[in-house]
């Protein structure tokens, strides 16, 4: 498999098989971020459209010395997503109150799946539900470590903030998020 | 070294992930051992952070990467020349097809040796629809005619038994006290003695043979059975 570094240079020379891919190698990690960030599978779509629009366009920007080519992508999705979740602020107010609405339903219905993979999914979509209950800098943090499995200085490089406050926001992400799991009545097991 | 809850929260992922020196280890886990609040929190955080690096990522849409290649290079061309007559083989690998085709060979298999179709024997001139319905149409009438003969044999056995053998004796009710006296010894019969005999199957067997040379057996079940 050739390195992505390598891919962007034939894309640069126009080379069309080279950009599909790595559109095809990076856009599961893409759209995993996007979901994990909005909680809305049309949305994370969207923007993984969006982000890969992006990428398309400022790819000459991309240096190889200062990164690697995932921790370049997630930094340019991530300040998409930090404009998206500006843009569309407003109207996740007037959301909030319905979005607490199913939580009850779901609490009951997770007892109930004898299957694994059903708990699976259904612990999946209840992590969500507590992630969009974090702010978004400790959502983020959280997301980027511990679902994208990142390291802290790819973090760092992803956030542009110092080391200490990267681990001080994982920290106090994941001690945010047990708490509101806790309050929906899930405990991990 | 002193520990409290602020620490604990504090360094809490430091803990995790084994960034701790062994010395605020052990202060740590002293501490969340003794501590109401801060064991269940440790123990909350630990579950929920070994749950996240277990989740699976989510399968993206299907047609995402094409609708991203639609936007950046233009619309792709379909596949084209023969390849697109090809394009369900892939869905074909799924397991549940795979089984399904075998399943389905498995009986195709089955039927053809109950069809008494050898492979190796078959010439063309049997691919022939007329020789096929004939040949379909012979082996069905021999399938029967052998069943008729096997049921008509089984009635020529139990025609034979019913007669050779007498009838099932009544069964026995104790005499009551006051028919006693009325009964009278029956004489022993010779006959019932002798089917106890150890010899008495050949005698059977003759007495068959003796009938069925004696007697006309098609007329005599041409007379008594329906």
């Amino acid at each position: 498999m050739e390195p992505d570094a390598q891919l962007v240079q034939q894309c640069l020379r126009g080379d069309g098989p080279a950009w599909a891919e790595l559109v095809r190698r990076h856009t599961r990690r893409v759209f995993n971020l996007c979901y994990r960030f909005t909680g809305n599978p049309t949305e994370a779509e969207d923007l993984s459209q969006e982000v890969f629009l992006r990428i398309y366009r400022t790819l000459a920007s991309y240096r190889p010395a200062s990164g690697a080519f995932p921790t370049w992508l997630t930094s340019v999705t991530r300040n998409l997503l930090v404009d998206h979740y500006r843009r569309t602020r407003r109207d996740r107010v007037t959301d909030s109150i319905e979005d607490a609405m199913p939580q009850l339903e779901e609490k009951h219905s997770t007892a109930r799946t004898p299957d694994k993979l059903a708990q699976a999914a259904e612990l999946s979509t209840q992590l969500q539900r507590a992630l969009s209950r974090l702010s978004p800098e400790l959502r983020e943090a959280v997301i980027l470590r511990d679902l994208q499995s990142l390291e802290y200085s790819e973090i760092q490089t992803v956030l542009q903030v110092p080391e200490g406050t990267v681990k001080s926001r994982i920290n106090r992400g994941r001690i945010e998020l047990a708490k509101i799991l806790e309050e929906m009545g899930l405990r991990p097991a | 070294m002193d520990w409290n809850c602020t620490y604990t929260e504090e360094r809490l992922s430091d803990y995790l992930e084994g960034a701790l020196t062994a010395e605020e280890s052990a202060a740590f886990s002293a501490h969340a051992r003794v501590c109401a609040n801060c064991g269940p929190l440790v123990a909350r955080v630990s579950s929920l952070v070994n749950q996240m690096h277990r989740l699976e990522p989510m399968e993206q849409p299907e047609h995402l990467v094409s609708k991203i290649l639609d936007a950046t290079l233009g619309p792709q061309p379909s596949k084209e020349g023969w390849r697109r007559w090809f394009t369900w083989a892939p869905a074909m690998l799924q397991p549940r097809f795979a089984m399904g085709i075998a399943t389905v060979a498995a009986c195709c298999v089955i039927v053809v040796q109950a069809g008494g179709i050898t492979p190796g024997k078959l010439r063309r001139a049997n691919l022939n629809p007329a020789d096929m319905f004939r040949s379909a149409n012979r082996q069905a009438h021999l399938t029967y005619a052998r069943g008729v003969k096997f049921v008509n044999d089984l009635r020529v056995v139990y025609e034979i038994q019913s007669r050779l053998e007498p009838a099932p004796a009544p069964a026995t009710i104790p005499p009551s006290p006051r028919q006693e006296p009325e009964t009278k010894p029956q004489p022993s019969n010779p006959q019932q003695k002798s089917e106890t005999h150890p010899g008495h199957s050949e005698a059977r067997s003759e007495r068959i043979f003796a009938y069925i040379v004696s007697s006309d057996l098609t007329v005599a079940l041409d007379g008594s059975l329906p």
